[in-house]
């Protein structure tokens, strides 16, 4: 049924999401930092949403890790390819639980995921959706040499978001 | 990571793991009115998700719903298994029969099957189903699985009201074939 691979990184470990990511999951998706991404959500819903994550991989073949720092062993973020239906066409998604913005996370299990998606998957294109004012967000895309292409998608619950535009395969290697 | 679901077979039915191409089966009953006693209806968005939902429910549980295929014709007839997302009441037994296959007596066949496998494999204790109030067919169902009515007043995470039947527990049926 499922099947997830496992990638690591010089600091990180992406992994299948679990149970036990289930409190940090929550808690990020309890705060207000998850308004860009449907939040605040009742712990009911964002178990829910957590096990959505793990079911992508089966109905699309990809999905979203559950990012953790190699050393520790933390759960600090749930990052990959995402498009459930209904969707632009596939992303690169991050999102960073609470406590871990500000090192380099997000940038470097996106590119682990961006490479995953051209070098294994063979994608050709890849987009991430950025709210403009999710300033943190937008600086990970910048930092991943991602530009606004200027479209954009709307969604009837998470709102406008600029469709940013990944360097083709041969740009990003 | 990779989970392996068992497989279980009745006289009619083959019970599996989901995949992504019984999708199709799920969005039309989860689109049509029969499902407003068990979540639905919705759209086709958001049944996408409750179907990712249910498959992750087995990654992040190791139990779940299996997906019900008739044995002779190879059709999905419905969904049946163990449920029990953050905030419900306890563990259930649940089914869900698609259109156009009620009437045969073969959510009785899964609900039989899997509550066997919950008590001589798995272990598990008596099971409860969770039941919407006006859903006839499936509080038959229950009563004739011989679980009763417990309580009537508990209300789901997104606020529906439900009825809580209690199934027999391993002991009890022994009783009842021996």
């Amino acid at each position: 049924m499922t099947s997830i691979p496992e990638i690591r990184t010089e600091r990180l470990i992406l992994r299948a999401p679990r149970q036990s990511d289930f409190a940090g999951f929550s808690g990020f998706y309890s705060s207000d930092r998850s308004s860009f991404v449907g939040g605040p959500l009742t712990e009911e819903v964002a178990w829910r949403v957590l096990a959505a994550e793990i079911g992508h991989w089966t109905l699309r073949g990809y999905g979203r890790w559950a990012v953790e720092v190699a050393e520790t062993g933390e759960f600090v973020g749930i990052i990959g390819l995402w498009n459930p239906w209904g969707w632009p066409e596939p992303e690169i998604g991050w999102d960073l639980m609470n406590g871990h913005e500000g090192k380099g996370y997000a940038t470097e299990a996106a590119r682990a995921a961006r490479e995953y998606a051209y070098g294994t998957l063979g994608w050709t294109t890849a987009i991430s959706l950025v709210n403009p004012k999710n300033t943190g967000s937008a600086r990970v895309a910048e930092r991943l040499g991602a530009r606004p292409d200027g479209t954009s998608f709307t969604h009837e619950r998470y709102g406008y978001h600029d469709i940013w535009r990944h360097p083709a395969p041969e740009e990003a290697a | 990571m990779t989970l392996s679901i068992p497989v279980i077979e009745t006289e009619r039915l083959i019970l599996r793991g989901p995949e992504a191409s019984d999708f199709e089966a799920y969005a039309a009953f989860m689109g049509s009115d029969r499902s407003h006693m068990t979540g639905g209806p919705m759209e086709r968005a958001t049944a996408w998700r409750a179907f990712a939902c249910e498959i992750g429910h087995w990654v992040l549980h190791g139990f779940g719903m299996w997906t019900a295929v008739d044995r002779e014709t190879g059709a999905i007839v419905g969904q049946a298994g163990f449920w029990e997302p953050e905030g419900w009441l306890e563990r259930e037994l649940g089914w869900r029969l698609y259109d156009g296959f009620e009437g045969r007596g073969l959510a009785m066949e899964a609900a039989f099957a899997l509550r066997g496998h919950a008590y001589d494999t798995l272990g598990w204790g008596p099971l409860i189903s969770v039941i919407a109030p006006g859903n006839a067919r499936s509080i038959r169902l229950a009563e004739r699985l011989g679980a009763t009515l417990e309580r009537d007043d508990w209300t789901t995470p997104s606020g529906k009201a439900a009825l809580i039947y209690r199934h027999p527990g391993v002991s009890a049926m022994h009783e009842v074939s021996a």
